[in-house]
């Protein structure tokens, strides 16, 4: 392995190349812009291409072209671009085509503040588009090593269920200079749990198959198959239909190729989760370095705190919910978008309290403060205003 | 089924279900003449097409590979196939006013900055057809439609001396052409040309809807009075559009074919010269 000092975009950049990114393209943002800088390096030494396109709606299409000529891509953005994505990203989950997009978020809405983290695109990454009728898978890194690991396995996982995959990082991610190791051989990549998939190209008659399976490849083109793909209804061969039956059977392919086989997305990180914690920190991304702290706190103080963090977060992982305890939601956020699918998942149980900030990352004496606020039956207050689950 | 539609086109889609007497079968045609007059075959041609009546009669119709973008985008799309594709098989996009003009726009004067190696067939109706027919880029100053029932009140990219391929030549398109539907060969010829242009090249091609703009905006879904509006509006050499009316000069506009580098070899050259050391 390879030991590198370097920020979550650079070590984004290399795991893209070693996954076999071919191509880059998207439009500058900040937090993002250094991926977008690092690649216009490293791609064309490792044989590939950058372009930089003129908005997020082309930097997306420009990929999904790419990836539609058989070629990986990837592009990435900050919040403001990932809303312009909701054309493009519609037209590669419907089309099912194979991409990466990173979304480093900072603080909103719009352009908000530029160089702060945020945590706002939760429900957007679940519905980037519009119609209905599908299912996102969506990763959440919370360190710089993790986004390395992650864009690895956001290709694999493109690749073999066919459709766009983001990784929902924040500023305090990609921005961040940590160690990393990169893997040099393939021994090591395996060493490390990732694995990558080769493209494969979908010969046909039937792209569009009314199932649940994965490893179907994806349309690729320039291949005189007759392969089509739109944004239209698809038939089994993808001819454009206006067919509610049609759709239907597209629908249940979107969706339940996902739903079917989530033990290859679901990821999750517990601790102190034995003992039957009297209270649970939930949370995903860069907060959840403050959360460990906290709860390690917590217990040097005799409060039986646990965490959960999410490392995988659509489809949403319900199941971690189940145990009847006090659930405390760390976001960075104010008005709270974890905290609302952890008391649905919660169902019956409910007793879910919620942390949220903005632009910068809780301290452990806040949390701590918060967990024996709740344990007290008190309401959470900081800055003078209470902060509570709506 | 003629021979084109048997040898290129796919017996499912052809008939399409485009209104009677639409002219958009006829601008299809010409795009099917130039591939087989230039010994294109199935596997050598990728088609794409935009959405509204021209993206939709026209999608999947190839027997070969087909795509579809959603309104406006197949440009960012075909700009990314093209750096994937092998360089010698030819991207066609067969697409709509409103797509190209209105919506596309910025994608569309991008891929002609960069000299993005595709061909743009645009197939205009005077405005957004599909839709009922509502006003759109080309629509003549002053005609009625659905949505300008008092008559066009904006300027639009095609009169008063104003030409959308000024502004696409401008930005870095290799080839322009602007035709009619029922013109003959010339057509057909200009759209080889622009097949034949590594590079950006476009081709503007004018056709008739009986159905909305010549029901609302020309009065009349009659295809003979539809046939004498083109007829004037289609002017002769050295003619200049009356004061106020539309009038186009059909042909080659612009031709620099072939002489600026194509933007999937511009960026492949750059990797074979990073990966060289050379820079």
């Amino acid at each position: 392995m390879k030991k590198v000092f370097d920020t979550g975009n650079a070590a984004i950049t290399e795991a893209a190349i070693i996954a076999g990114c071919q191509i880059y393209a998207g439009y500058p943002i900040t937090p993002s812009t250094e991926i977008a800088e690092n690649m216009s390096r490293r791609l064309p030494q490792a044989g590939g291409y950058y372009v930089q396109t003129e908005d997020e709606l082309a930097g997306l299409y420009t990929c999904l072209g790419a990836s539609l000529g058989g070629m990986k891509a990837m592009t990435s953005t900050s919040g403001p671009g990932y809303v312009l994505f909701s054309d493009p990203y519609g037209w590669g989950i419907s089309s099912e085509i194979p991409v990466v997009i990173i979304d480093a978020q900072r603080v909103g809405p719009v352009s908000g503040i530029t160089g702060a983290p945020g945590q706002g695109e939760f429900y957007l990454s679940r519905y980037p588009t519009h119609g209905g009728n599908y299912e996102t898978i969506v990763l959440a890194p919370n360190s710089v090593q993790e986004a390395f690991d992650m864009t690895v396995r956001a290709f694999y996982l493109a690749e073999r269920f066919r459709t766009p995959v983001t990784i929902l990082a924040d500023q305090l991610v990609t921005d961040g200079w940590e160690s990393f190791e990169i893997p040099e051989t393939a021994d090591e990549l395996k060493e490390k749990g990732l694995e990558i998939v080769e493209r494969k190209v979908n010969c046909g008659p039937e792209f569009f198959p009314a199932s649940d399976e994965i490893d179907i490849p994806p349309v690729v083109l320039g291949y005189n198959t007759g392969a089509a793909c739109s944004d239209w209804t698809p038939t089994e061969e993808g001819y454009d239909i206006e067919d509610p039956v049609a759709h239907l059977k597209h629908s249940y392919r979107l969706v339940y190729k996902i739903r079917n086989h989530r033990e290859l997305i679901d990821r999750h990180e517990a601790w102190f989760m034995e003992d039957d914690p009297e209270i649970v920190l939930v949370s995903y991304g860069s907060p959840s370095r403050v959360v460990t702290s906290a709860v390690k706190a917590a217990r040097a103080q005799g409060i039986r705190a646990g965490a959960i963090r999410l490392q995988s977060l659509w489809p949403f992982q319900d199941q971690l919910f189940e145990k009847k305890t006090k659930y405390l939601v760390v976001e960075l956020n104010f008005e709270g978008q974890l905290v609302r699918e952890v008391q649905r998942a919660t169902g019956e149980n409910k007793d879910v309290h919620f942390y949220g900030k903005c632009g910068e990352l809780p301290g452990v004496h806040e949390l701590l403060q918060a967990m024996k606020e709740i344990l007290s039956d008190q309401k959470i207050t900081f800055e003078k205003f209470v902060s509570e689950a709506w | 089924m003629d021979y084109l539609a048997e040898k290129y086109l796919r017996p499912r889609k052809i008939p399409s279900t485009a209104c009677s007497g639409c002219g958009l079968g006829q601008v299809h045609k010409k795009v099917v003449m130039a591939i087989d007059e230039l010994g294109l075959e199935q596997g050598d041609v990728v088609w794409g097409t935009g959405i509204g009546c021209a993206g939709r009669q026209t999608f999947n119709t190839w027997k070969g590979d087909n795509f579809a973008g959603t309104h406006g985008r197949v440009y960012a799309l075909a700009c990314g196939l093209r750096i994937a594709l092998p360089p010698e098989k030819k991207i066609i996009l067969t697409v709509g006013d409103g797509d190209a003009f209105g919506i596309g726009l910025l994608h569309l004067l991008n891929c002609a900055r960069r000299n993005v190696d595709i061909t743009v067939i645009v197939c205009d109706n005077f405005g957004y057809q599909s839709t009922g027919g509502q006003f759109g880029y080309t629509t003549p100053r002053g005609f009625r439609t659905d949505s300008s029932p008092y008559g066009m009140f904006e300027n639009n990219w095609t009169q008063n001396g104003v030409d959308i391929l000024n502004i696409l030549r401008d930005a870095g398109a290799t080839f322009l052409a602007r035709h009619t539907s029922f013109e003959g060969h010339a057509a057909v010829d200009s759209i080889k040309k622009a097949i034949e242009n590594k590079g950006f090249s476009l081709v503007h091609v004018l056709y008739p809807c009986v159905t909305n703009f010549g029901g609302r905006a020309l009065g009349s879904r009659r295809p003979s009075e539809i046939y004498k509006w083109f007829e004037q509006i289609t002017l002769k050499a050295g003619e200049e559009p009356e004061e106020g009316q539309p009038g186009f000069h059909t042909g080659v506009y612009y031709d620099i074919s072939n002489s600026r580098e194509e933007y999937s070899s511009v960026v492949k050259n750059l990797t074979k010269r990073v990966q060289a050391g050379e820079v």
